[in-house]
């Protein structure tokens, strides 16, 4: 943990209070908290006709990262991205539309949760194939130092994501290039099923150094404070010209894909879970929670509803916007 | 050899080569627009794609015209990232069997990226794949993937078959065309010079499909190099059996004229394709589908069709040469379509394509 960030554990709680960053970035993790919970709840309905990946477990990854970056500066993301989505100020209605597959969403229904975007905050293009849209990052961050800019664009994958010849090629690409690109992987250990060590002969920072780039692992995965701390020392760096491998490990609670537990299958035990609820400030901090929440609660129902309110996208959409 | 093109508005012409119209093009998109460049393998080298990019690097800089990793798929990635911030990126393969390293960018992400997102964001660009041919380019530097890329909404495909078609395609591509255009040039036809207009087009020429030659008796619909190849067998046989061929260049693969090539197969009643590629799940089966949509009676008699065998391309010669349609099989399939079987016109005895193309002599 980075020197200077302070741990959060029950009972500092009045330490925290009165500090602004900590609020903001409690905030945000709430919401995407709440936001999945209704998701949840709202799934058996079917109003949700989508594919949905939870954030749930990682969401201080995304509010840290998010909290450190300049708003012009770019996210590429994957299919796990609501909390990006939320995280970087993507407009609550319009991601509840597009989850309901109406025509108020961000991408009229086209995109559904595996696909969200808000370029107007910065955060493009999620894609649902592993790894995929790495490279973009790349890509802009190439086009921001040809025209001098002093923006960043910022890689989103998972641990799973790094097995992917893409990935090689990028990083290769970015250090040959020197371009300011940083490489943001959530360690989750995971891949839908199966663990890391069963899949990686590598580490992940050791192959990096291998490019000449620097990296470094967060471990406190639930700690928003010290991610942002962590992505800011990346990006002093990033800023310079040069890309930066920043893996930070974080807890999947949920199943791979859908909103249930999937601990009684038997993959994995709830006791791998436990210890990243454990220090979990969504669930510690009860006091703040119950602060925030009807305010959080009543933002999630009026997006809820102007989902409910908003249309389906006719005849007219299908064959709109192919070229 | 000097092939003649449609004919055009202008009088005044002059003539060059194909590499020639794509070096001229691709230094216009430099100069024209600041946000345009260039990267592939070897696009900076002595070389520069067969002479399509020489000397642009030097000109432009080496942020805009630049070599890259051997990394098609993260190459292809890189430039939709920059395309999504507003720079127009010029990737190349010089072989078009190396673009399939690049599959997963091109086809489930810049294909898609407009779609998917509700029209908020696209990232125009331009692929430009080469086709080998002869001169032993084996199973895989010699295919030729227009089915396979126009198959997919999203992507615009185009087959430039001559100078004038890159004049008139590029420059529009590249300043106003909204999504991912895949080129597909072909190797044999870099070194050909062609008589092309002198001005530029007073307006945008539509990314469509054309007549290449007017005729009444048998419309050949072709792709590419083919083209040429029925010019060339059009000319041979109004020559010896007075027989006129309405020659179509298909030109645009995923978005043709089809109110022209339907229009053509009424007026000839006959119908011959030719296409560079396979004929399984093809360029000859989407233009028999058009045809069966509209009115199968629209052909007297069934169509011809001429492509590569049902085979990987071998590399020995002898093979290589029956392998593709030969000047001899192109005439003969034009002349059995109108007199049928007992046609009793000499036919030519060029039955290696590429004699026609010496210029081309390899390594690749």
């Amino acid at each position: 943990m980075a020197a200077g960030v302070a741990v959060f554990q029950a009972g500092e709680r009045s330490l925290m209070d009165s500090d602004e960053r900590y609020r903001r970035l409690f905030r945000s993790a709430l919401m995407i908290r709440l936001v999945e919970e209704r998701i949840i709840e709202l799934y058996p309905s079917d109003r949700i006709q989508s594919p949905v990946h939870l954030s749930i477990g990682q969401e201080a990854v995304a509010v840290g990262v998010c909290d450190a970056l300049n708003p012009d500066d770019l996210v590429f993301a994957t299919y796990r991205s609501h909390g990006f989505y939320i995280a970087k100020g993507g407009s609550l209605p319009k991601m509840f539309a597009e989850l309901y597959g109406r025509v108020g969403g961000i991408s009229k229904g086209k995109a559904g949760s595996m696909h969200l975007s808000a370029p107007e905050v910065g955060l493009m293009g999620s894609s649902a194939v592993v790894a995929s849209s790495i490279p973009h990052a790349v890509g802009a961050a190439l086009s921001f130092k040809r025209r001098g800019s002093s923006r960043v664009a910022v890689a989103v994958f998972g641990d799973g994501a790094t097995e992917e010849g893409v990935y090689h090629e990028s990083l290769n690409f970015a250090a040959l290039m020197k371009v300011p690109v940083l490489f943001l992987c959530e360690d989750n250990g995971l891949a839908v099923h199966s663990f890391k060590n069963a899949r990686q002969s590598y580490n992940l920072l050791e192959h990096a150094k291998t490019f000449g780039i620097e990296c470094r692992r967060v471990d406190e995965g639930w700690d928003m404070l010290a991610i942002r701390q962590a992505t800011l020392d990346a990006l002093a760096v990033v800023r310079t010209g040069r890309p930066f491998v920043l893996e930070i490990a974080t807890g999947r609670y949920k199943e791979h894909v859908g909103v249930g537990d999937d601990f009684h299958f038997g993959y994995r035990s709830a006791a791998e879970i436990d210890r990243w609820k454990a220090r979990d400030p969504l669930l510690l901090d009860e006091k703040l929670v119950a602060e925030l929440k009807p305010e959080i609660d009543r933002e999630i129902a009026a997006a809820a509803e102007f989902a409910e309110n908003s249309p389906f996208p006719g005849r007219d959409e299908l064959l709109t916007d192919i070229i | 050899m000097n092939v003649s093109t449609k004919e055009r508005p202008s009088t005044q012409t002059r003539v060059l080569s194909y590499a020639g119209a794509l070096l001229e093009t691709m230094d216009a998109a430099l100069a024209d627009h600041p946000n345009t460049f260039i990267m592939g393998q070897g696009v900076d080298d002595f070389k520069g794609i067969f002479g399509s990019t020489t000397g642009l690097a030097q000109k432009y800089g080496a942020a805009r015209v630049f070599d890259v990793p051997l990394m098609e798929e993260g190459m292809t990635g890189v430039a939709i990232g920059a395309a999504l911030v507003g720079d127009y990126p010029i990737t190349t393969h010089i072989r078009a069997d190396f673009s399939f390293l690049a599959m997963n960018q091109i086809v489930n992400l810049a294909s898609k990226y407009r779609y998917m997102f509700g029209g908020i964001m696209s990232c125009p660009m331009l692929i430009r794949l080469v086709v080998g041919r002869s001169w032993g380019q084996g199973a895989q530097h010699s295919q030729s993937p227009q089915a396979t890329f126009a198959h997919y909404p999203g992507l615009t495909v185009v087959m430039p078959s001559t100078s004038q078609a890159i004049l008139d395609m590029y420059p529009q591509i590249i300043a106003r065309h909204p999504g991912p255009v895949v080129s597909i040039e072909h190797r044999l036809l870099y070194n050909l010079d062609f008589s092309v207009s002198a001005g530029a087009p007073s307006k945008p020429i539509p990314l469509t499909s054309y007549v290449a030659r007017e005729g009444r008796d048998v419309t050949v619909v072709a792709t590419s190099v083919m083209v040429l190849e029925a010019l060339r067998a059009a000319q041979y046989v109004a020559e010896k059996a007075g027989i006129e061929v309405e020659v179509i260049d298909l030109n645009s693969i995923s978005h043709p004229d089809w109110e022209l090539v339907i229009g053509s197969i009424r007026k000839t009643g006959r119908l011959v394709i030719a296409d560079t590629s396979w004929l399984e799940y093809g360029v000859a089966g989407e233009v028999c589908r058009q045809v069966m949509l509209r009115d199968p009676s629209m052909l007297r008699q069934a169509p011809a069709m001429l492509g590569m065998a049902a085979a990987p391309c071998p590399t020995a010669k002898s093979l290589e040469d029956i392998y593709y349609p030969s000047q001899h099989e192109t005439v003969e399939a034009i002349l059995t379509q109108v007199r049928g079987t007992g046609h009793g016109v000499e036919l030519p005895v060029e039955r290696s394509m590429t004699e026609g193309y010496k210029r081309f002599r390899g390594p690749f």
